[in-house]
């Protein structure tokens, strides 16, 4: 059973870089009810801002560190300069923008790094495996799942014992209740995007060593990021991170009993939970 | 009359648009003097990594050589946006406005094999350096030629010598992108297998998109195979060896990857993830032979860069179009045909020879090894060469049945 | 009695676009992509303009429609009419099992419903490569002359013929679909579309007629399907890719969903525009982003209202008077 105990580990790890993708799409669904397309663009900008970062000053943690942050703040201009005008009309208006959105920003990574693929190295501390006997895992993947689960109760703490995190969770219920408690719900919704830019850039940044930063890994965060917002339920964060985990899980242990057929797996479940349960694991209607 | 305005302003339009598109149907009016080549390959979307090296190779070959071949080019590039639809649907366009009959490139087999027939049908000329064996096998015709080595002489370069240099490594393990050329490569592994008793301890299928491979690694190291035989390429290549170094694997096991993209891949995976590991490539820059040191030198005289596989199959494929006009002396399709049918020449690999019955160049492959850092002499100095030969399927064993 | 097939303004200026679009584009070839994207606009166009509904399931009904004739074309021998015919039946089997699973939901939950199908089906295409050739695409898709009784109408080997049978095609839709969208049947879809729980409450099945629509739109896209095929000679799988429903989507809005003839606008610009882009700058996708940004935010309506907007600046300089005007209202052209 040490083959599926390590697919479970396998699945961990990305399940953990799902959930932080993911997370940030459901609370800017259930909050602002704004369909983001642009969401796996951010992904991409943590990447090559790790590469980047990382190229230039010999220093993973600064990437961590300063990486995402620059990504929220640019999420946050984009949002307060024109994002902000299309809450109230249709979602293929808000596709459409943020679709827009993503390939200027996708552009924009190729015209400054080239549309060539580019590797980004772990950080020393984290390089090679970790033996124990005939078991070795990679200690990269290790500190992956770690620092994810610190983020996640981080998180976690934020969304239950700040005010802001109150703010967050009974947005999710009703903006209207909020704003009409006197809240700045425009506020409320730059701040949110941001976050979510934010946890996806840092998902980006944890993820460039396992795969490398390329022009055109956008849509693949975003497809991803759908699938374990639905399963997991829109605007909530134990959606994401149960869905998350088990998209992960299930895709490290079929392509051990199915390989070809790992992607398409994660589709059907897909249907079938908007189907059969559409508010997903967590969610509510 | 009554005048409907919605009627009015829908005829001014139209008018305007008329008046404006004039030059173009003028355009196509007059006939085109110099011949165009035209080169085929994805510069916007996912493959533009390795197309936009192609279009500057195949670009140098026409600026350097057409002169000394006596030929009067017109180069025209398009982008094949990654899209088959869109890159052939461009082909049809510019076949109609400008009459061109002769074209290079392609990345995409799909792409190379639409082409190819629509480029039959106009009675034109198409060189390209794509993988499927479709192209100089069941799919062949009189206008298709191809210079890179298909699946058959790739498996038999890369795994018969290893096989010979590593006589104990009996168990090996095969990662297989679900690709229809996926299927190609394991297929001629398998039969390899068989005939040198190797074990073949298992596969992994995996699909179009993967970029995650741990799954797929574990599955492999817990089979304990002595090699780890890569059939992928692309980037998916790249993450499952980047993924199959971080996994502590390149210790324990060998790994080689049948179908490298060259130098820019090189790159991609960095010197400490590649060495070590054997892989397969169409051409390598330190190939010893007067062919290529003349690529060698004109791209850096002319381009300023060091050559790789996708830079070269861009400039081969116009060189032996331009090459097929000399001889022929004429820039007629079908005398070009003729004159490239059973063409002996030296190329980047040293002697090649174009075969007549289906328009594959014979050429070598080469299997090389990834340098530690140690060794390199320059930055872009990633692999030795450890062998490499001509295999091709003879015509008795060939699908192809050209009229 | 043409006057009550199809109002006047609207059928000329389709006949005048799909004349002018061979003359004024640098190649036919150009101009049956343009019409085939046409066609394919017009499909997604009823279901977003008409009935409210953001489909990702183009790319099903376009993909499915170009296997359909392809193979029909190929393994049955049956000629143009027998491969769009096979396509209509096959866009139609589809578009009924996608809609009627997905018209369940509503809002976002349909758009992800109809984006997870349109994965399994590119799933399903690639694993039956010895069928649909995987990734390397149905090859060699031939093109036979179109015939009734043995007289060959188009010989379809020339790119003009090629360009006529698809102007045809797209022209005969138009008119059914301006037909269909003025009809009792149209205004209950727009009706559906404005507030659904009242339609519902009026007595309407509202589930019956949007799963119609869907049937409709998968069979008009699985036409356009059919026409690409026989154009390229060949279905790659990037046909049933969902890029391709971006694509289509992209082409609707931005031509404008107001009204059926911003599909004739939309596709025009998407497919000219982008060609001319992409032989400029290789980085034109960042000039396409730009102007969906824009659009999005400054011109909802679309090309479409782009024109309206020039038209009424003209109707205020030139009034004529006692000139018979087309209803205002959003079922017209």
């Amino acid at each position: 059973m040490n083959l599926y105990l390590i697919q479970v580990l396998n699945g961990l790890g990305i399940g953990m870089i799902y959930f932080l993708i993911a997370v940030g799409l459901s609370v800017i669904f259930g909050i602002m009810n704004f369909v983001n397309f642009a969401h796996g663009a951010f992904y991409l900008l943590g990447a090559y801002l790790c590469y980047a970062i990382a190229a230039a000053t010999d220093s993973f943690w600064l990437a961590l560190a300063v990486g995402p942050l620059a990504i929220g703040a640019l999420a946050w201009a984009a949002e307060t300069r024109f994002l902000c005008r299309l809450y109230r009309v249709e979602h293929m208006y808000q596709i459409l923008v943020t679709l827009g959105l993503a390939l200027v920003i996708q552009e924009l990574v190729v015209l400054i790094w080239g549309p060539i693929g580019t590797h980004v190295s772990a950080p020393a501390l984290f390089r090679g495996v970790l033996s124990y006997g005939d078991f070795a895992y990679p200690k990269y993947r290790l500190f992956v799942i770690g620092f994810s689960a610190v983020l996640a109760l981080t998180l976690w703490l934020l969304l239950e014992r700040t005010r802001y995190g109150a703010i967050l969770r009974a947005g999710t219920e009703s903006t209207e209740m909020v704003s009409l408690l006197g809240i700045d719900i425009f506020r409320l919704f730059s701040l949110t995007f941001a976050l979510g830019a934010y946890l996806a850039g840092l998902a980006g940044v944890l993820a460039a060593p396992i795969r490398g930063a390329e022009p055109f890994m956008g849509p693949e965060a975003l497809t991803i990021a759908f699938v374990v917002v639905v399963i997991g339920g829109m605007g909530s964060f134990a959606g994401a991170l149960a869905g998350g985990l088990l998209v992960g899980v299930v895709q490290s242990v079929m392509s051990s009993l199915w390989s070809e057929g790992a992607n398409v797996m994660i589709y059907v479940a897909m249907a079938l939970v908007i189907l059969l349960r559409p508010r997903g694991l967590f969610g509510r209607t | 009359m009554k005048l409907s305005r919605r009627k009015f302003v829908k005829d001014a339009a139209a008018g305007a648009m008329l008046v404006g598109g004039a030059p173009a149907m003028l355009g196509r009016a007059l006939a085109a003097e110099k011949v165009k080549l035209c080169s085929l390959y994805p510069l916007s979307g996912a493959f533009a990594g390795v197309g936009k090296p192609g279009d500057v190779g195949a670009h140098l070959a026409m600026q350097a050589l057409a002169k000394d071949y006596g030929l009067d080019i017109d180069y025209v590039s398009i982008d094949s946006e990654g899209n088959p639809g869109r890159g052939v649907a461009k082909v049809l366009a510019e076949i109609q406005q400008s009459g061109t009959k002769f074209f290079a490139g392609a990345i995409l087999s799909s792409v190379a094999l639409a082409v190819g027939a629509e480029v039959h049908k106009s009675g034109g000329v198409f060189f390209t350096a794509v993988g499927a064996d479709e192209v100089t096998g069941a799919n062949c015709n009189r206008s298709m030629f191809r210079w890179s080595v298909p699946t058959y002489g790739a498996i038999q370069e890369t795994v018969v010598p290893l096989i010979a240099m590593f006589p104990d490594a009996k168990r090996w393990y095969t990662i297989t992108p679900k690709y229809v050329f996926g299927d190609s490569l394991l297929r001629n592994a398998v039969d390899v297998f068989k005939e040198k008793g190797i074990e073949h301890v298992g596969n992994s299928y995996h699909s179009l998109t993967e970029t995650e491979f741990s799954g797929y690694l574990t599955n492999a190291a817990a089979a304990k195979p002595d090699v780890l035989l890569l059939l992928n390429f692309g980037s998916q290549s790249t993450n499952t060896l980047r993924q199959a170094a971080d996994f502590g694997m390149k210790n324990k096991i060998k790994i080689v990857m049948v179908w490298a993209a060259g130098l820019e891949q090189y790159q991609e995976i960095g010197t400490d993830v590649l060495d070590g590991v054997y892989v397969g490539c169409q051409y390598d820059v330190t190939i010893d032979s007067p062919g290529n040191k003349k690529i060698v030198e004109l791209f850096k005289r002319d381009a300023n860069r060091i050559p790789s596989y996708a830079s070269v199959g861009g400039y081969i494929c116009a060189d032996l179009i331009m090459r097929g006009m000399k001889a022929a002396g004429s820039a007629e399709p079908a005398a070009v045909i003729k004159a490239l049918e059973g063409m002996k020449y030296e190329g980047p690999t040293g002697n090649e020879e174009i075969q007549a019955f289906d328009h594959q160049c014979v050429k070598n492959y080469y299997l090389l090894k990834g340098k530690p850092a140690a060794q390199k002499k320059s930055s872009d100095d990633y692999v030795e060469i450890v062998s490499f030969g001509k295999s091709f399927l003879t015509q008795a064993q060939s699908l192809c049945k050209m009229a | 009695m043409l006057r009550r097939l199809l109002p006047a303004p609207a059928m000329l200026a389709s006949i005048a676009a799909v004349v002018v679009l061979p003359l004024i584009l640098p190649s036919v070839a150009m101009a049956t992509e343009v019409v085939v994207f046409i066609i394919a606009t017009l499909g997604c166009n009823l279901l977003l303009g008409y009935v409210g509904l953001l489909s990702f399931g183009q790319a099903i009904s376009f993909g499915v429609g170009a296997y359909a004739c392809g193979l029909a074309l190929i393994h049955l021998h049956i000629g143009v009419w027998g491969g769009l015919f096979a396509a209509l039946i096959c866009s139609i089997i589809a578009g009924l099992v996608v809609g009627a699973l997905s018209i369940q939901k509503r809002g976002i939950y349909f758009v992800m419903l109809t984006f997870a199908f349109s994965q399994m089906f590119y799933f399903i295409a690639y694993a039956m490569a010895e069928v649909t050739g995987g990734d390397n695409g149905l090859l060699n898709v031939p093109r036979p002359p179109l015939t009734v009784f043995g007289v060959t109408l188009l010989s379809l080997g020339t790119p003009l013929s090629m360009y006529c049978l698809a102007a045809i095609v797209f022209l005969v839709l138009f008119v059914f679909l301006h037909r269909l969208v003025a009809s009792p049947f149209g205004s209950t879809l727009i009706a559906i579309r404005e507030n659904e729980e009242r339609a519902i409450a009026v007595g309407y099945n509202t589930r019956i007629f949007k799963i119609i629509a869907f049937v409709i739109s998968s069979w008009v896209t699985g036409m356009a399907g059919a026409l690409y095929a026989l154009f390229l000679n060949f279905a790659p799988l990037s046909n049933i890719d969902v890029s391709m429903s971006e694509r289509i989507i992209i082409m609707t809005i931005v031509g404008g969903t107001n009204s059926l003839f911003g599909s004739v606008l939309g596709a025009t610009f998407y497919v000219v525009v982008g060609n001319l882009l992409a032989s400029v700058w290789p980085r034109w996708l960042l000039v396409l982003g730009i102007i969906l940004i824009v659009v999005a935010g400054y011109l909802r309506g679309g090309l479409w209202s782009g024109v309206e907007w020039t038209w009424q600046r003209l109707r205020a300089r030139w009034p004529v008077a006692g000139a018979v005007e087309q209803r205002e209202d959003r079922g017209g052209a």
